[in-house]
């Protein structure tokens, strides 16, 4: 018989449980008065209360904790407060004991080497290379002063930069002065064809036989003496 | 362009590959060139015949070269900064035997790290 009603209403079943919970709901509001043990404790909290607040309020302050860390090292800048300049200084007493090569490029000395000056420079294990000084590059320490050294060989235009304090650099000596000081510090217009000096190989050995103590010029024999004399050293230079 | 500095008969040539290298060449570098211009030897040799005889090489030839002489400043172990006015070469064949048989201007120091000792004993100056 059940089936056929269910056919007619099927949502029969369930009106009829929702009547049963609403008839329980009703009864429920009367249990606590019913039961006391179900009632609460405490009265309710007041309107305001917010209890993120409350808890804020309650907390014991103690400060940031204390962590232990280990002590800074000692500052480097009270032990050494310019360590470029000691290493400069000590640079220059192993490499330049005698303090002659910065004599050659300091500032104070009036004789010192200028741009437009011919120099010689010696090497402990190569030729010796001369050329006219076109530049001297003293970047931010003495240590890495350089010069730019500028020959023609062999009617080739050379250029070669040569670290003053190079142990491989023996002696650097001064040829011949510019006469009147160069009003450039960088002759680099020398490159030019139209200023270019050409070949100083003339000017050193004149300069290399004076040092020897040998003849300076003067008579037709001499100078043909010399002109032979200064064949044989270029070839031995072409041999080494 | 590269300057030939040997009595081969090629004075100007052109630099078509630098070898074993995807970058420049520097002195000592091994390069392939095509000969540009043919040197003359003095007005005494005159006449097309002779030059052409006197040469080994001709114009339009695809040579090997060693680079000897180069304008970019190159920093040598010690320190020191070498630059020359002009990029130079020498002709050489397969074997790497010099064609010519003498030189006529200063060369690289740096050929004697490179092997090359035979164009540096050729060579009247060495820097």
């Amino acid at each position: 018989m059940s089936t056929p009603t269910h056919c007619i209403r099927p949502l029969g079943p369930l009106k009829q449980a929702l009547r049963q919970c609403r008839a329980e709901r009703r009864s429920y509001a009367t249990t606590q008065e019913l039961y006391p043990s179900l009632q609460t404790r405490y009265p309710p909290p007041t309107p305001g209360f917010r209890p993120s607040q409350a808890m804020k309020q309650n907390r014991f302050e103690e400060g940031m904790k204390k962590i232990p860390v280990a002590q800074p090292p000692r500052s480097t800048l009270k032990a050494c407060p310019d360590p470029i300049a000691a290493v400069t200084a000590s640079q220059l007493t192993t490499l330049d004991p005698t303090g002659a090569r910065a004599r050659l490029f300091a500032h104070s000395n009036p004789d010192r080497v200028q741009p437009g000056d011919i120099l010689l420079v010696r090497l402990k294990n190569s030729t010796p290379f001369s050329g006219i000084c076109l530049n001297i590059r003293q970047r931010h320490s003495p240590i890495d002063t350089a010069i730019l050294l500028r020959n023609q060989l062999t009617r080739i235009g050379v250029e070669m930069w040569f670290k003053v304090y190079s142990p491989n650099v023996e002696s650097i000596e001064v040829v011949q002065r510019k006469e009147k000081r160069a009003r450039r510090a960088k002759l680099y217009y020398l490159r030019q064809p139209k200023h270019d000096v050409g070949s100083v190989e003339g000017v050193v050995r004149q300069y290399q036989r004076q040092r020897m103590g040998g003849p300076v010029g003067g008579g037709k024999n001499a100078k043909g003496r010399d002109a032979n004399a200064g064949r044989k050293k270029n070839n031995q230079r072409g041999r080494n | 362009m590269v300057n030939v500095i040997d009595n081969s008969g090629a004075a100007v040539a052109e630099c078509v590959k630098v070898l074993k290298m995807k970058r420049h060449a520097r002195i000592g570098d091994r390069i392939i060139v095509v000969v540009q211009k043919q040197r003359n030897f003095g007005p005494e040799s005159g006449g097309a015949v002779s030059v052409s005889a006197a040469n080994k090489v001709r114009r339009g030839d695809i040579r090997h070269a060693v680079v000897v002489r180069t304008t970019k400043k190159w920093q040598r172990p010690d320190g020191s900064v070498v630059k020359f006015d002009d990029n130079a070469c020498v002709l050489i064949n397969k074997g790497g035997e010099p064609i010519g048989s003498r030189m006529n201007s200063v060369v690289g120091k740096e050929l004697r790290d490179k092997k090359w000792s035979k164009i540096l004993s050729l060579a009247p100056m060495h820097l």
